[in-house]
């Protein structure tokens, strides 16, 4: 079974259904045409996995995480959630997962404590990962009298992580998580993903930070424009991405141009820059006979494939 | 209903509640004082012409009686505007304001469904007024016996005009919150909600000072709660009906509306 599994999922804003497009028409009303926030969405989230949603702003991240939770109705096709339809079954899903909104929004005139009281009850499930969440993200017993108000925007965000994971849900939907954790913390935040995946736990992590989703995910979606262009691998993205390279040598320079996989080549005084892509065994082979002063092979970023992604759907 | 919700509500509006009851309480002490020490002088002065009759009927209020002058506390605007705080105020924000602010979808993404989440907002906005009309009229029975006409009082008529000025009030609560779950943002919501209470204020007073604009008074909701006549015995319980009607009305379009509404992220 699927943590996550969504088939056509569609959302159009503005769509009015019906008999009433035809009668704003009839009285010569204009209405806004609908923007397509998401286009047919298919993806499935293993069960024990952490996924990676990854798109700009605006690109239909959180109209597919709010579909999830119910909060938005699909105009076409549909959703299941650990086994469960979100539709039918929107509250028993509830009750199975946890979310952390994107910048969410905190009840300010409660202290931190009675923040997480409030939530861990309305979710009807016992704090018991909240000791351990607050420790681990240096949230003090002290802290948390304080209200939330008076809470800086990285401390909210830790009390909206410990909201998320407390009653240790087997779902955690989490959007843009590390928004205003500073570099410690994020550390931690991953530390805590890493224990979640290890009990088996399904992390569905939307981002727009490349590097965070390259991490900690083990495969990633990207969407686009409300589109999927992209669903693999991390490892498998990473590894068919280009790595730029830099070689000095002395004496006869390397030919790299017939070396398969190879692009870019350019030879300056000593040394050569060129791409690779694939595999850089062919590359490593090419240059044995060479004598190599210095070697640099930029590691495969996401990013990169990511604008690649980009690149390659907004040119069709 | 979500009894964590009911909790967090009753806390986060107590200090509110603690006020408003404590401003109704002294504002229903008032006018059977005044009764007690100006109203055969008011009588005086109405029989002399100087005044219009009218002012004597406002509201089915006056100054005349015991009767009245609680009835008078009723429906004078500041008592109006006071338990308006729950009625209009709370219940307008209860999902608008949340929704506004951003942390409706941190309850909603909870196992409670939209329709329990109303409903405890609904019962605890009940909960708000009947507290609130409790103390105004403990305020008029402290005024009464305070000024020593406690006598006059029949007391097995205050629950009657407890259950019809929460049942009035209680009605402004459901369309006030049918606004709020209608509405992303709190503007809206609590302009329509006041506006429909100030309008209906309006044909009230005006039907009563004004014996062409009586016609208007049943499209008023402050017309279903008689309070001079509940206290002189005369409940009419086709008030209460009217405003249950009303209520459920309000209630079966939240209870429609709410849950088929698309919860975008707040702007």
């Amino acid at each position: 079974m699927h943590a996550i599994e969504t088939v056509g999922l569609t959302k159009h804003y503005g769509h009015r259904p019906g008999l009433v497009a035809p009668l704003l028409g009839r009285l010569r009303v204009s209405a806004s045409p609908p923007i397509h926030a998401l286009e047919s969405l298919d993806i499935a989230v293993r069960e024990g996995e952490i996924f990676g949603f990854l798109g700009p702003n605006g690109a239909g991240k959180s109209t597919a995480i709010r579909l999830l939770l119910g909060l938005l109705h699909p105009t076409a096709g549909r959703a299941r959630v650990l086994g469960l339809d979100t539709r039918r079954d929107s509250v028993a899903i509830r009750r199975r997962l946890g979310y952390l909104p994107s910048g969410i929004a905190l009840y300010d005139t409660l202290t931190g404590e009675e923040l997480l009281d409030y939530l861990g009850k309305l979710s009807g499930r016992p704090a018991a990962r909240r000791a351990e969440l607050c420790e681990r993200l240096e949230l003090a017993a002290r802290t948390l009298k304080r209200l939330v108000r008076d809470y800086s925007r990285g401390m909210r965000q830790k009390v909206g992580i410990v909201q998320a994971l407390q009653h240790d849900p087997e779902l955690a939907i989490l959007d843009e998580p590390t928004e205003g954790l500073d570099p410690l913390m994020q550390r931690a935040f991953y530390g805590i993903l890493d224990t979640l995946k290890a009990e088996g736990r399904t992390i569905f992590f939307s981002s727009h930070v490349l590097s965070e989703v390259e991490r900690v995910c083990d495969r990633v979606a990207i969407v686009r424009e409300g589109r999927l262009v992209a669903l693999e691998e991390t490892a498998g993205l990473l590894a068919r991405r280009r790595r730029n390279i830099l070689v000095r040598f002395t004496g006869p320079a390397p030919r790299l141009e017939t070396v398969p996989g190879m692009t870019n080549v350019e030879y300056g005084d000593g040394y050569v820059t060129a791409r690779v892509e694939g595999s850089v065994r062919p590359f490593l082979a090419a240059i044995a006979d060479v004598a190599v002063v210095d070697l640099t092979i930029e590691p495969a970023r996401l990013e990169e494939a990511f604008l690649e992604f980009y690149d390659r759907s907004g040119s069709r | 209903m979500n009894s964590a919700l009911l909790r967090h509500t009753w806390r986060s509006q107590r200090a509110k509640l603690a006020i408003v009851s404590l401003g109704l309480a002294i504002w229903g002490f008032l006018p059977p004082v005044i009764y007690a020490r100006f109203g055969s002088q008011f009588a005086i002065l109405l029989k002399s012409g100087i005044m219009p009759a009218q002012f004597a009927r406002f509201g089915g209020g006056d100054v005349f009686s015991l009767s009245g002058s609680i009835a008078l506390s009723f429906i004078h605007p500041i008592a109006i505007i006071l338990t308006s705080v729950f009625a209009v105020g709370f219940s307008a924000s209860a999902v608008a304001g949340e929704r506004q602010r951003g942390t409706l979808e941190v309850a909603l993404s909870r196992p409670i469904s939209r329709q329990v989440f109303y409903l405890s907002l609904l019962a605890a906005s009940f909960g708000f007024i009947a507290v609130s009309i409790a103390a105004l009229v403990s305020g008029g029975v402290a005024g009464a016996t305070f000024a020593g006409v406690v006598g006059e009082l029949a007391y097995r008529n205050l629950p009657m005009l407890w259950l019809n000025s929460v049942l009035l009030f209680g009605a402004f609560a459901a369309i006030a919150l049918a606004a709020s779950v209608s509405f992303d943002r709190l503007t809206p919501a609590l302009g329509v909600a006041l506006a429909i209470v100030i309008i209906m204020y309006v044909l009230d007073v005006l039907g009563s000072l004004w014996p062409a604009a009586e016609v208007l008074q049943p499209y008023s909701l402050f017309h279903y709660l008689k309070a001079k006549a509940i206290l002189t015995g005369v409940a009419a319980p086709v008030d209460l009906v009217v405003l249950l009607s009303v209520t459920l009305i309000a209630m079966g379009w939240a209870l429609v509306v709410f849950p088929r509404r698309d919860l975008a992220a707040p702007s």
